[in-house]
């Protein structure tokens, strides 16, 4: 938001001209009033927070032991094996939907349309149900980890097909045109000039997603698979320190994601393509 | 466990389910709108305390896993003695994160006018609230038709955390996990909640479609 300020006036700065004299002042009092309004809210939190007693030492002090992140860290590397995994078989096979989708063959293109408005339509959640409660009635046996891997792939997968189909639409059709009146096949068309330059457009998108990713690993507890919620969960009952360690815990994955927000917005911007949701 | 033998002992649960979720999602969603006005009002206003507040509130709640702020409004506010029912736990969840990604979906519907608009409407002599109420609301309200559909079905399946606190009656991803540890309900039991996600989404998008296609300003 503010690179773009400095480049070209956003719409939010144009809002307003330039203020004047007695605007000024009006400006000055409205941002006292503002900032007193809003020291005063977290004033509330902050009191509540010590009224209660969750301001005590006890709950806060073994966030100085370093075991205590140790145990967090390792949580954290069963968090990014799951993201990862995920990320990496719904890259694949989103991009299998989408070929199928594109593909002009009219029952594949159908089958590949429904299983992505499926996954897109069905809460993480629910496929995680599935893999956990409906899948071992038919007698397989999983580990934790493709539990959680799975399902989360799966709905990713349908987000990244419609990615990659909103990339392949991107690529102007002139070229496509082109491809074919020289005798490349549709196939050859497909991979030799469309998608190479579809993935390009989308892969600060690609990067976003990961958030996605990263924040339906959470529910890992259902599951029982170590990651950085669930061992937050057992420091939870060994310090009895529930609203300390769930703050903690929600800050660190605001800054994960955060930071994989903004990698994003800055390969955009490196690479000058939009981020397409 | 067939299907006839299924709805037959768990259909008003389904039901019920299904009903839950839809209801949820609608009194989330007005919810959802009006607080994303608001942060958006914050964000676009002079006053630099509020935007950055607005700021701060949609990298927080757009960031923030839902179930780690499902699990910090049920469990962790009663230890600061703020405590609300467990329907209106999830409601409260769904509200704060689906308000943030409708005030980013506001902001750029903002973005799309250009800047030349809004100078010409005010060396025309527009005041401030009329470049608002006639430049800048009505463009930013039809180009962000599409993003709002996509938000509205963001907001149903963001209620399916529900499943994660004892709701009666339960929402559609809870009625599974009930027949399920109840009887061996197999993929049916699965398949009959998907389907109540799945096409309450495709008609979501299917009137959003067309609503887009009338409203939408071609640049």
């Amino acid at each position: 938001m503010s690179a773009r300020a400095v480049s070209a006036p956003s719409v939010r700065d144009a809002l307003f001209e330039a203020p004047g004299p007695r605007m000024r002042r009006k400006i000055v009092v409205g941002t006292a009033v503002s900032a007193l309004l809003v020291a005063l809210g977290l004033a509330v939190v902050v009191r509540q927070f010590y009224v209660t007693g969750q301001l005590d030492a006890r709950y806060w002090s073994f966030f100085l032991e370093w075991t205590t992140w140790r145990f967090l860290a390792q949580g954290f590397v069963g968090t990014l094996e799951v993201a990862l995994t995920a990320g990496a078989i719904a890259l694949v096979l989103g991009l299998v939907l989408m070929l199928g989708r594109t593909s002009g063959v009219r029952p594949l293109s159908a089958v590949c349309r429904v299983v992505t408005d499926f996954f897109r339509g069905v809460p993480s959640l629910l496929l995680i149900y599935f893999f956990f409660l409906v899948v071992p009635q038919y007698g397989v046996k999983m580990p934790a980890f493709w539990m959680l891997t799975l399902p989360v792939a799966l709905a990713a997968a349908g987000v990244l097909a419609e990615v990659f189909r909103a990339g392949v639409n991107a690529v102007p059709k002139g070229q496509v045109e082109a491809a074919l009146s020289l005798g490349l096949s549709p196939a050859r068309t497909m991979f030799k000039i469309v998608l190479p330059q579809a993935v390009r457009y989308v892969i600060p998108s690609l990067i976003a997603q990961l958030v996605v990713v990263v924040k339906d690993t959470t529910v890992a507890y259902v599951v029982s698979y170590p990651d950085l919620m669930q061992n937050a969960r057992v420091l939870i009952t060994s310090y009895d320190a529930l609203v300390s360690m769930y703050l903690v815990i929600a800050l660190i994955y605001i800054l994960i994601n955060y930071a994989i927000n903004k990698a994003s917005v800055y390969v955009a911007q490196r690479t000058g393509v939009k981020i397409i949701r | 466990m067939g299907l006839s033998e299924l709805l037959g002992t768990y259909g008003q649960n389904y039901l019920d389910g299904l009903l839950t979720t839809w209801g949820m999602t609608a009194v989330s969603f007005v919810f959802v709108m009006a607080l994303a006005v608001l942060v958006t009002v914050m964000r676009v206003s002079p006053l630099a305390p509020l935007r950055a507040a607005g700021d701060l509130y949609v990298q927080v709640f757009r960031n923030i896993p839902g179930v780690a702020l499902l699990i910090i409004i049920a469990y962790a506010l009663p230890s600061l003695r703020v405590v609300l029912e467990w329907r209106t736990c999830v409601i409260v969840t769904t509200i704060l994160l689906g308000s943030a990604f409708g005030s980013e979906n506001f902001m750029s519907g903002i973005n799309t006018i250009s800047v030349g608009q809004i100078e010409a409407a005010r060396s025309l002599g527009l005041t401030f609230g009329q470049i608002l109420r006639r430049v800048v609301i009505p463009q930013a309200l039809r180009t962000t038709v599409l993003p709002m559909t996509n938000l509205l079905i963001a907001v149903m399946l963001t209620t399916a955390l529900g499943s994660q606190v004892p709701l009666d009656p339960q929402e559609l991803t809870g009625v599974v996990s009930y027949v399920n540890t109840r009887s061996t309900g197999g993929i049916l039991a699965f398949l009959i909640s998907a389907l109540g996600y799945a096409l309450t989404a495709f008609v979501i998008s299917f009137v959003g479609n067309r609503v887009d296609r009338r409203v939408r300003i071609l640049r």
